[in-house]
């Protein structure tokens, strides 16, 4: 088999996350693959439908929940339109884990801030779950999440469950004008609302994900409350292909997105040529 | 001293055709007089002076279609080793079942005649990206099935520029042997274990008796006054350069170069060292299909186009630094190696009259300009 | 064997660099796109400073149609300011495609058309050849351009008409034509197995200027990416019919083509048979409406059953 051999999942569950996001829970199919797979969280890998493509997400669950891998998207082209129409049971292709991960071992006992907009939960959620399930590994947990309106949140369920623990400060937003009548959350958008939330930054690291207004807006006030570069982490998306350094389209400068990340601190996110 | 042999001009024919009767693919440069062709009446440029030789790699069906008189074929031998367009699997599809199919990542065993050495050297240079942490079986597979031998160039022009980049015009980087024309014939110097095995296997073809003057005489002449030639054309600092580009990124130099640029990758296509692929599913009929990959241009206005619409490199002239600093300081920085081994056919085939030689010149001569000078001046 | 003689620069070049540098100085407009000589030949450039005006040529090598650089995507063009142009009788008919489709509003380029007696197949030569039939570009023969009309300033001397060149194009077509059907096919499978889809032909073509061009849609996929049969025939028949009655013979697409498909010849097949069936032939006037863009009452119709 050569390294561009997809394996062959089954869709098992999917749930739609918004009108136009979808999370498909992927099965492999080969026994040896579904107990042997692996990954780390902030992986991500290419999925595809036979006849349309191949398209990329990270791999939005938790390395910790084993038998099965999670996707979410949004139907915008070609590749995401087919898996859109991908039924209970259907095939979905899948090559990965490709690219470096969050280095959640290194944040023991450390304080773990999520910040993520939009369908920027989607990457953050893998590690959200992977540090909840090694809860006492870690100090305080904070998630501040937003997005337009309560409609386009995404991983309601989870926003739910995440809210109703003791041992996580869950804080969601949605922008003013996107409230419903009987929203109890926060209205503003992300970036004021993580001033307000105001994570203590001595002994923590930040994860932040989302569009790119969110993030360039976010990142200074990241800075102010105290955080160090090196302790903000992010998730960078390129157009891809082949996932795996060969094709030469992912790189921004000499960084290729799919080897030296998608994981990236705000650090080396700064000594990026502005391409991309 | 390495081994060194003696080959007829006869007994190389012979060989090529003892290949060819034992069943071995055999690439080499053939020349085609297009004008010859049966519908030359329709053909372009045949007006000038009624012949038009296109120099190409080709497979051979005849040792007679060996000609080793020529300069650099069209294309490199790019394609012979990373297909323009290859499967990557099947697929067969019935209800929600799949199956995909493998394809091969071993081949028959092939010869290639009479490389061009930048052409070889090219080979050396993708090898590193091709098995960066994953190994590329199907590229892998192609160089493990093929024995190339290469030929001293002897024609050389001026956008010539092997020299500068780390290649020469008699070497072996990248291949398995060197053929140097001498009276009658070639000398033929092995570099590894599958260029010994062609002496081997074929032993009548060759003779230890090596005429003397090959040895430190006229034969390494040539070759020595061969690579003063390319040096003529163009000598530059590669490290500076590389380091120049990586913290200039936005120097008007880079950008200021691409104006005439139409982005039509001829470039990437006949460059024996760009490699960027796409990959493609292909359905082939009711529920079948094929998973290809196909070469790519970073020229594309497309390449990278994000579903979105939103696109980092959405001017010509971003796209054509890209190609610079992807050649010059990108993988210099990552392998070790400059994208690019100076055969000068991006700048042959440049119709809008972009010039490499020129390019890195001016490169050249920013890298080597005093740090607290005035930025480099853009070039029209 | 000796060659053809060196042929002086056509007249007219010393005004040239003259009103290009009026045209900077007075900030008539920002950036001069002409020829130049460089190491390799004549070539496209780019000027921007008044001082370097004498940069431009005008000589037997200057076939680069220039107006492709007018194509409104070329943002780095566009966005230096209004362009003088230097146009032959042959460009400036490809200006006029560009005004008659509203890509291009009159007042952002001033033209400077320049009186033409032909050029060379090829312009990468260290020095500009006198013209023969044997390199001379086929499209020159016959020009119906030499006095054009579509500038602003319109300069050198009237020039002899171009040779003969050894076939004509329109003879090309007429032998393709004579050819058996199976022979014709296999012509040009043989050709467009040659293609490697560069799009070298569509990028440099003044006319190819679709926002997203055909061959660029994945939804649904029209036409494959991979070099196969299927897709180049798709590919270069379908940018042929795009062009058709656009078209202005300027041969850049085969010029540029890096393997060598004479694709002049299937433009101007198209373009005999828009002229046979509604009497029209691209011109240099942007009034004159192309088939593609207009009707009348009293066209052709028996194709449509």
């Amino acid at each position: 088999m050569n390294i561009y051999h997809p394996l062959l999942t089954t869709v098992t569950e999917m749930v739609d996350e918004t009108p136009d996001t979808r999370t498909l829970r992927l099965e492999f199919q080969d026994d040896a693959v579904r107990e042997g797979f692996d990954f780390k969280a902030g992986q991500f890998g290419e999925y595809s439908v036979f006849g349309a493509g191949e398209s990329t997400f990270c791999i939005a669950s938790s390395p910790t929940r084993e038998g099965y891998i999670e996707c979410s998207f949004k139907a915008i082209g070609k590749v995401t339109t087919a898996l859109r129409e991908v039924n209970l049971g259907d095939t979905v292709g899948f090559r990965g884990p490709y690219g470096n991960w969050f280095p959640v071992d290194e944040w023991k006992g450390k304080d773990v801030v999520f910040i993520a907009g939009g369908i920027g939960l989607a990457p953050v959620r893998c590690v959200i779950w992977n540090v909840l399930d090694r809860r006492d590994e870690f100090g305080d947990v904070t998630i501040v999440y937003g997005a337009r309106s309560v409609e386009d949140l995404v991983y309601k369920r989870e926003l739910e469950e995440w809210a109703s623990r003791s041992d996580v400060k869950t804080v969601t937003t949605v922008d003013p004008g996107g409230e419903t009548k009987d929203w109890s959350g926060e209205i503003g958008y992300v970036t004021p609302v993580v001033e307000k939330t105001a994570p203590k930054a001595d002994n923590a690291v930040a994860v932040l994900c989302g569009p790119p207004v969110v993030v360039k807006l976010t990142l200074p006030v990241l800075e102010e409350l105290g955080f160090a570069d090196d302790a903000i982490y992010t998730t960078l998306e390129n157009r891809m292909k082949c996932g795996l350094g060969k094709c030469g389209r992912c790189n921004i400068g000499p960084v290729y997105v799919c080897k030296d990340g998608p994981v990236f601190t705000a650090a080396q996110m700064k000594k990026l040529p502005p391409e991309f | 001293m390495s081994e060194r042999f003696f080959i007829s001009e006869t007994d190389l024919r012979g060989l090529t055709a003892d290949l060819l009767d034992g069943g071995t693919e055999v690439i080499a440069p053939v020349a085609t007089d297009i004008c010859q062709s049966p519908s030359a009446v329709a053909a372009t440029a045949c007006t000038l002076d009624g012949s038009k030789v296109e120099i190409d790699y080709r497979q051979l069906t005849s040792a007679d279609d060996l000609d080793l008189s020529r300069g650099l074929p069209q294309l490199s031998l790019k394609e012979f080793f990373l297909p323009e367009h290859e499967a990557l699997c099947h697929w067969r599809q019935k209800g929600t079942t799949v199956q995909v199919f493998e394809v091969p990542t071993e081949f028959a065993p092939r010869v290639v005649l009479a490389a061009k050495p930048c052409d070889a050297a090219a080979l050396a240079v993708v090898d590193k990206v091709m098995n960066w942490d994953y190994e590329d079986e199907l590229w892998n597979g192609r160089r493990a099935a093929t024995t190339v031998i290469n030929l001293a160039c002897q024609v050389i022009d001026d956008s010539c520029f092997c020299t500068a980049v780390g290649a020469a015009p008699d070497d072996v980087k990248g291949a398995d042997g060197l053929l140097t024309p001498v009276e009658g014939g070639y000398v033929y110097e092995p570099a590894t274990d599958k260029g010994r095995a062609l002496v081997e296997d074929f032993a009548a073809r060759f003779s230890a008796d090596v005429p003397a003057d090959t040895i430190g005489g006229q034969a390494d002449d040539e070759r020595a006054a061969a690579r003063a030639r390319v040096a003529d054309n163009l000598e530059i600092d590669a490290d500076s350069v590389r380091d120049w580009i990586e913290a200039n990124f936005e120097d008007p130099l880079l950008t200021h170069l691409a104006m005439r640029c139409n982005g039509c990758g001829a470039c990437t296509g006949v460059c024996p060292t760009c490699h960027c692929f796409d990959i493609v599913d292909e359905q082939e009929g009711v529920g079948h299909g094929t998973r290809r990959r196909l070469w790519d241009t970073c020229q594309a206005p497309t390449f990278t186009l994000h579903a979105s619409g939103h696109n980092p490199r959405d001017t010509q002239h971003v796209r054509y630094r890209q190609r610079i600093n992807h050649k010059f300081s990108i993988y210099p920085l990552r392998f070790g190696e400059v994208l690019c081994t100076g055969c000068g056919r991006c700048t042959r085939v440049c119709h809008a009259g972009q010039d490499l030689v020129e390019i890195l010149e001016a490169i050249d001569i920013a890298a080597r300009r005093p740090r607290d000078a005035e930025p480099a001046e853009a070039a029209s | 064997m000796t060659g053809p003689a060196i042929a002086p620069a056509y007249a007219g070049v010393d005004e040239l660099r003259r009103v290009a540098r009026e045209l900077l100085e007075s900030g008539e407009v920002r950036v001069i796109i002409g020829w130049e000589d460089a190491r390799r030949g004549a070539r496209p450039v780019f000027i921007t400073d008044p001082a370097e005006a004498d940069k431009l040529i005008f000589d037997t090598r200057c076939v680069h149609n220039l107006v492709t650089y007018l194509d409104p995507r070329r943002d780095h063009v566009s966005e230096l300011g209004r362009i003088g142009l230097v146009v032959k009788g042959c460009d400036a008919k490809a200006v006029a495609g560009l005004l008659r489709e509203s890509q291009l509003s009159r007042d952002h380029v001033v033209l400077i058309g320049m009186r033409c007696g032909g050029v060379l197949e090829e312009g990468e030569l260290p020095e500009p050849l006198a013209l023969t039939p044997e390199n001379v570009a086929p499209r020159c023969y016959g020009c119906d351009n030499r006095e054009p009309t579509l500038t602003d300033h319109l300069l050198g001397e009237p020039q002899p008409e171009p040779p003969r060149p050894v076939m004509t194009i329109d003879e090309r077509v007429a032998a393709l034509d004579d050819l058996p059907l199976e022979e014709r096919w296999a012509f040009w499978t043989e050709q467009f197995s040659k293609c490697v889809r560069c799009y070298a032909c569509r990028q440099v073509c003044p006319l190819c200027i679709c926002e997203r061009c055909i061959v660029e849609k994945t939804q649904p996929l029209w036409i494959e990416s991979a070099a196969h049969p299927r897709g180049n025939f798709s590919w270069n028949l379908t940018r042929a019919i795009h062009l058709a009655g656009r078209c202005v013979d300027c041969g850049e697409c085969e010029r540029f083509c890096p393997v060598g498909i004479p694709l002049s010849l299937l433009n101007r097949k198209l373009q005999q048979i828009v002229h046979e069936r509604y009497g029209y032939t691209a011109s240099d006037d942007p009034e004159n409406a192309a088939p593609i863009g207009d009707y009348r009452l009293d066209d052709q119709q028996e194709f449509i059953k």
